[in-house]
């Protein structure tokens, strides 16, 4: 699994390279050092350490992986975070939160839903005076504002 | 003495009640941060920092300052108590924290780590007062090639120290560098790696991604772990033992250890990169090897907790140094410290004690009182704080990713950051799962906008020769030292990492 996320990355250095060398100059008019003099240095550094670290992990493949079961939880958050971050684009702050308390509390404390409510209710309430009245900054508005 | 008119009039602006409250909160968050375990001083001071933004300069450096050295008093709470660090500043710590509890005194160590934290850091806040003025008027002298040449020493430092596998710190770091150079260039105002996109012009945002390294990315991976799974049930219960207090006898036996790892911890903590970590370990090795009886080392010896201690938070006033006069900064936390000077217009470096002085002996007199504040806090709360240990971990983690997220919109009030924390938690979490080095990316993402302008107003000034790196004398010297740290370091690194290897097989 790490080389498949080594690989990523040296996509993503082929990319900012060819980008490097493509659209950036190297030099200014003026012979100076141009704005594409850091970015080839390391595209081209990111591409050759990519690789080597690419190779030595495919000569030694013994690193173990995590249980399914390990994954299941962390994808288990993520895919929840990500619902969570949609839901504050639309619901805004207060609402979103409290919805993805309620649905990951109720994963992961499960069977203690007098607790979970009360902290799904209070934090959004916390965050509110704290942010808003406190410290006077501003929360994810809503984009479709619900009547409550 | 210039020194001390300067810290007296910084003591003047930092006791107003205000200053003292907000001193006070960040020494309790920066406790807290502490005693979750995976969050360390860099985490708490990124999600923090968007809360900062209604205070006036000097409160909120105060304030995160004290998260800053408060983190190291609380991460060796569950170092003695579950033999879990805090955070990585104190993992030598639990080598014989725990057994001390186990052995039934886990009182005395509370007490005692308390006191050698003390210690650390109030002697590393005296050694910041009497040099920092002397590095400023060093660092007075530096231009362009020594700026860009210190970026590159800090980063090489890091890399070394991460031990494990260079390549994959070296892949890190340049992740960040590569981060680091989107947006408009300063020098000729054209567009790099903006795609047309507005958003992106003025760079990719710091906070958003240490937030959500440090954050997202460490929780994350704490469920991968199954943290949440395993209950605080293992915990020592220090409230049924008979002595809560320390004997004469360990003060005595750990007076010179205090000194020893103070002194050594603030030196390791002055090396950009080197940080409070490696401090920890070497004063560990240090004292054992030096101890008449290195064989009880392990299995509950108050000096090994004790050195430890004193030399990680010594080190973390000891990185306060090249922040202040330099303006770089040699750790990640120090970066997100860097990044919090900066949003209050504030740019640390040679001229910032000189132009700013109210609020850096403020900044200075505060750590005083900060950490005479968590000695009290370490001693008195210490069942609250075992309380919290308690708070499971599946509970605190989804209020975590709430926090993460309203801290990162509050500081723009943009979904696109608030996106990219998100994307940067994932990032993360494969960064942690496969050996890679978030705090190398962070520290690469401040440091290597710094170290591009440095060296192209460097090559300015010579005309396009590098020759001008060796034929200044600040500048050789800086090389010099970076020769030095390259063939040292990994010999202390192997030094640390033995006695971690020792502790391991001895139980």
């Amino acid at each position: 699994m790490r080389v498949l996320f080594l690989v990523a990355l040296l996509g993503g250095a082929i990319f900012y390279a060819y980008i490097a060398f493509m659209d950036l100059n190297f030099m200014t008019r003026t012979g100076r050092l141009g704005p594409g003099f850091f970015p080839r240095v390391i595209g081209v550094s990111g591409i050759v350490i990519t690789l080597l670290a690419i190779f030595e992990e495919l000569r030694n493949k013994q690193l173990q992986e995590g249980s399914a079961e390990q994954w299941r939880e962390f994808g288990f958050l993520v895919a929840l975070a990500l619902c969570y971050a949609v839901l504050l684009r639309l619901f805004g702050g207060y609402v979103a939160t409290a919805l993805f308390l309620v649905v990951t509390l109720a994963h992961l404390n499960r069977g203690r839903l007098m607790q979970n409510l009360l902290i799904a209710v209070l934090v959004p309430v916390g965050i509110y005076f704290l942010f808003d009245k406190v410290l006077n900054a501003s929360m994810p508005p809503a984009l479709f504002a619900l009547p409550i | 003495m210039d020194i001390f008119s300067d810290l007296v009039m910084g003591l003047s602006v930092a006791i107003t009640p205000i200053n003292m409250l907000y001193l006070l909160i960040g020494a309790l968050v920066g406790m807290v941060v502490g005693v979750i375990p995976g969050f360390g001083p860099s985490a708490g001071l990124a999600i923090l920092l968007p809360v900062t933004f209604g205070m006036d300069p000097i409160g909120a450096i105060m304030m995160l300052a004290a998260i800053y050295y408060g983190a190291m008093y609380g991460g060796t709470i569950t170092s003695i108590l579950l033999n879990t660090p805090g955070e990585s500043a104190t993992v030598a710590s639990t080598f014989d924290g725990f057994p001390l509890a186990k052995n039934g005194r886990a009182g005395p160590a509370l007490v005692m780590q308390a006191a050698a934290s003390f210690v650390g850091g109030t002697v590393g806040v005296i050694l910041i007062t009497i040099l920092a003025p002397l590095f400023s008027q060093v660092s007075r002298s530096f231009g362009p090639p020594e700026y860009f040449l210190l970026a590159v020493m800090g980063m090489l430092t890091l890399i070394m120290m991460i031990g494990t596998n260079w390549k994959l710190g070296v892949i890190s770091a340049l992740i960040g560098f590569a981060l680091g150079t989107v947006g408009v260039d300063l020098e000729t105002g054209q567009g790099r790696y903006t795609f047309g996109s507005a958003e992106l012009i003025g760079g990719i945002y710091f906070i958003p991604i240490a937030i959500g390294l440090f954050g997202l990315g460490e929780l994350f991976f704490a469920f991968y772990c199954g943290l949440h799974k395993t209950g605080t049930g293992s915990i020592v219960q220090y409230d049924k033992e008979e002595r809560f207090w320390p004997t004469a006898q360990d003060w005595i036996s750990t007076k010179f250890t205090m000194v020893r790892g103070s002194i050594l911890g603030f030196v390791v903590g002055v090396i950009p990169g080197a940080g409070a970590t490696i401090a920890s370990l070497m004063a560990y090795s240090m004292e054992r090897s030096l101890s008449p009886t290195p064989e009880k080392f392990g299995k509950g010896e108050m000096a090994g907790l004790v050195a430890p201690e004193t030399a990680n938070n010594a080190a973390s006033s000891g990185a306060m140094i090249p922040l202040l006069t330099l303006g770089i900064p040699g750790s990640a936390s120090t970066a997100v410290l860097l990044a919090a000077f900066l949003l209050w217009g504030l740019r640390p470096g040679p001229l910032f004690m000189q132009q700013n002085p109210e609020l850096a002996w403020g900044l200075i007199a505060s750590m005083y009182l900060g950490n005479m504040a968590l000695l009290a806090i370490n001693i008195f709360a210490i069942p609250l704080f075992v309380q919290l240990i308690k708070v499971p971990y599946r509970v605190l983690g989804p209020i975590v990713v709430v926090i993460c997220a309203m801290g990162t919109f509050s500081v723009h009030a943009s979904f696109v950051e608030t996106y990219l924390m998100f994307a940067a938690g994932i990032v993360g979490f494969f960064m942690r799962l496969y050996g890679f080095s978030p705090a190398a990316l962070v520290l690469a993402l401040v440091l290597g906008p710094l170290a591009e302008e440095a060296l192209r107003q460097t090559l300015t000034i010579s005309r396009g020769s590098f020759m001008i790196f060796v034929e200044r004398t600040p500048s050789l010297w800086i090389i010099a030292v970076t020769i030095a740290l390259v063939v040292l370091l990994p010999l202390l690194g192997r030094m640390g990492s033995r006695a971690k290897k020792v502790e391991q097989a001895g139980g």
